[in-house]
């Protein structure tokens, strides 16, 4: 009995460190959200209690907070279909070429694609915009000097121009993070069954599809599912390079939350808003995770 | 086990998220009309004066939001007022210019570190009159020695809501004419232009399309905030009619959103498709002949070393008026201490009399006692332009949130200019959003 409670404490204490990191940085945040978005709290003092309205005001067409919140919902969701295929297939084929790699090169280039990752948002930002501004921007000049004529192409305020912009920017912006998993993933795979296929005569193509791909399957749905959050939380892209233009084409929610807390002085709306997008989130997550999962029986 | 995939993903998302937010969180908002730090991101942590020699003073925490270039001229202000008070001390903080009104409501919200003064926006006083978050300045100014008549008119009667005196002006950063000599002089054309027929004969005789030089560049996003209201003054109309409720879509709105669309459509003294700070790149490579921006800029283009004029924004229609800002001092409502608002008196009294040094950052000053001395008239590169604007200049609407109620008119606008548009579908929209931001707050 004794040895049971001290082997319980010692494994609690443990877990404590963490614990606390958890509760202050994560649960209080969360249930104070909670409980703001059912106040009228106009970010300066005063509050009170109005039950559901926040939530009521998401969901009736024609106020402030639902125009927002499904202009902002559609943008984000846009975002959302256009960069995560190509965040998850650009990071595995960056990960099976890196890896194909002799064993020298490899930390090099690994490091390469992963830096930019590193990058603050407001740099990663700043380069961008010079690389796709309409008239001094490098590539419109490239495509000058290919002989290309007409006007300029509005990399930041054309459709569709501009989602492949921002698409293009996030992908160089944060491929390596899922690059590195992919990685781990592929080094997890055991040789034998590399060398057992070329035994019976197996191509490249063929390994890729019967052995790697079924192998590192687990993983690849956790860097799908990381993926898809990440895109949901979309925001300094369009609103450090586009602002949310052409129009509201690239508004993306975070982007109009932020706008009712600090502009409109509405908090308690901007939470319900938030934490309606976090329960989409937690929706769309566990579809795609059971969808996945459920398939291998 | 499915509860705990399901609470296994909730973390995973909630882990997420707050990552996003910490990624974020450092970014800067230029839309904030700030005139400190105008298109570049400026994110300076924040600094503060040195505390030494304080003892025995009484010490005054001062928040600004000057993070860009124009940091060092009013730290140069605080410092030599502290260098000659036997009394106060200003501790002088800056924050940075993207959060500083969510710096000052979190103050305000927690009434956890509030600063005693503070640097304010002329137009956000209404916002923060209305939440009774502010104190008035008539008594700490009557013993000071500070009247209204120290003060350009503009800036003191906006600042003056139920009787009161809210807020102390510094500056006032209208919206004005930056002009490149250098192509002025290649064209042949002698003086800046000061009307709508001089602009686009300047302005047509200053494009050459097939070598990337166009004569008034139109911006579609920031500093549109600037722009189009200036046009309405010209036609004397505001953003708002008598009884202050928005006016966004009026016939003279429209003829303002059409006239300047012409310039890129019709005149073609604009290239299509201009993204964000893209007048401002264009100008820094001498392709762009004039531009309206705001007196901050001139930090910018005197580094990059621009042979550029300065000029009032010429009359598009019947009359002058142009759109500006203001930095105010403006003082918490919780700081009642007697001494502490007698250091403010002392300390806004002094910047009245020793305000020139903020004019030397591009800035023309509200004090007319500055602004009528020999060592700023000297200064006519820049500041004597700005303050010829002065007798007209406009600001914002004194309405709560204004700027949540205008939104979706800079987004109108930037479709119209992106030629996605027309002028009146595009206002008609944004007055339909307008009011139903006003109906949110109700």
């Amino acid at each position: 009995m004794r040895g049971s409670w001290r082997s319980k404490l010692t494994s609690s204490l443990f877990v404590l460190p963490y614990f606390v990191c958890f509760a202050l940085f994560l649960l209080y945040p969360l249930a104070s959200g909670i409980v703001l978005s059912f106040q009228d709290y106009d970010m300066l003092g005063s509050r009170e209690f109005i039950g559901l309205e926040n939530y009521k005001n998401i969901f009736t067409p024609g106020t402030l907070i639902h125009d927002l919140f499904v202009r902002g919902l559609s943008g984000t969701f846009k975002f959302v279909i256009y960069s995560v295929p190509f965040l998850v297939i650009v990071g595995l084929a960056l990960a099976l070429l890196v890896n194909a790699l002799s064993n020298r090169v490899q930390g090099f280039y690994r490091t390469i694609f992963f830096m930019p990752y590193a990058i603050s948002a407001t740099v990663m930002a700043t380069i961008w915009m010079r690389v796709f501004d309409t008239d001094t921007g490098f590539l419109n000049i490239l495509l000058d000097k290919m002989g290309k004529t007409g006007p300029h192409i509005g990399w930041l305020n054309d459709t569709p121009w501009v989602w492949i912009a921002l698409v293009f920017c996030t992908i160089w912006w944060t491929v390596g993070f899922n690059m590195i998993i992919f990685i781990n993933g592929l080094n997890e795979v055991p040789e034998e069954l590399y060398e057992a296929a070329r035994l019976d005569g197996a191509n490249a193509w063929h390994r890729l599809i019967h052995i790697t791909l079924p192998s590192i399957r687990s993983i690849s749905t956790v860097v799908l599912i990381m993926t898809i959050i990440a895109s949901f939380n979309v925001f300094a892209q369009p609103f450090l390079m586009t602002r949310g233009g052409p129009g509201y084409e690239t508004t993306v929610l975070l982007m109009n939350i932020f706008a009712v807390a600090y502009g409109q002085h509405q908090g308690g709306a901007a939470s319900a808003m938030a934490i309606v997008l976090g329960l989409i989130m937690m929706v769309v997550s566990t579809v795609i995770y059971r969808l996945l999962s459920g398939r291998r029986g | 086990m499915k509860w705990l995939h399901f609470t296994l993903i909730a973390c995973l998302v909630l882990a997420l998220t707050a990552c996003g937010a910490g990624k974020s969180g450092s970014t800067s908002e230029a839309d904030n009309p700030s005139g400190s730090s105008g298109s570049s991101g400026a994110s300076d942590s924040s600094k503060s004066s040195d505390t030494s020699a304080s003892r025995g003073k009484t010490e005054l925490v001062f928040w600004s939001p000057f993070s860009g270039p124009d940091g060092p001229f009013m730290k140069k202000i605080v410092d030599a007022y502290n260098e000659q008070s036997d009394s106060y001390q200003i501790k002088f903080q800056i924050q940075p210019n993207g959060d500083y009104y969510k710096l000052l409501d979190n103050a305000f919200g927690t009434k956890k570190n509030m600063p005693d003064l503070m640097i304010m926006h002329l137009d956000s006083i209404p916002t923060y009159v209305r939440k009774d978050l502010l104190q008035p300045m008539d008594d700490l100014a009557a013993k000071a020695g500070i009247t209204k008549e120290d003060y350009v008119d503009a800036a003191v009667s906006y600042a003056t809501i139920d009787g009161k005196w809210w807020g102390i002006p510094l500056d006032i950063h209208p919206l004005i004419m930056y002009y490149n000599k250098d192509l002025f002089a290649a064209a042949g054309i002698e003086h800046p232009p000061t009307n709508r027929e001089e602009f686009l004969e300047a302005a047509k005789k200053l494009t050459d399309p097939s070598n990337g030089q166009w004569g008034y560049v139109m911006p579609t996003l920031w500093p549109q905030q600037f722009i189009f209201p200036s046009l309405l003054y010209q036609q004397g109309v505001d953003l708002v009619d008598a009884d202050g409720n928005p006016a966004l879509n009026s016939p003279e709105a429209v003829e303002a959103l059409a006239f300047m669309k012409s310039l890129i459509f019709e005149h073609k003294v604009s290239p299509e498709n201009v993204a964000q700070d893209g007048e401002v790149k264009l100008f820094l490579q001498g392709k762009n002949a004039i531009q309206f921006n705001g007196p901050w800029m001139k930090d910018q283009w005197d580094k990059a070393g621009i042979n550029y004029g300065v000029a009032p924004i010429p009359v598009f229609f019947d009359q002058p008026g142009v759109f500006g800002g203001s930095h105010t001092f403006v003082v918490p409502k919780e700081q009642t201490d007697a001494v502490k608002l007698e250091g403010i008196g002392d300390f806004l009294k002094y910047v009245a009399g020793h305000s020139l040094d903020w004019a030397e950052s591009g800035q023309a000053v509200a004090s007319k006692q500055v602004l009528a001395s020999p060592e700023f008239q000297a200064l006519t590169q820049q500041q004597t332009e700005v303050a010829k604007e002065f007798d007209y200049v406009h600001f914002a609407p004194p309405i709560e949130d204004w700027g949540s109620i205008v939104g979706e008119l800079w987004t109108q606008i930037n479709l119209t200019l992106l030629g996605k548009a027309e002028p009146q579908a595009a206002l008609d929209e944004a007055q339909k959003k307008a009011l139903q931001a006003i109906e949110a707050k109700k």
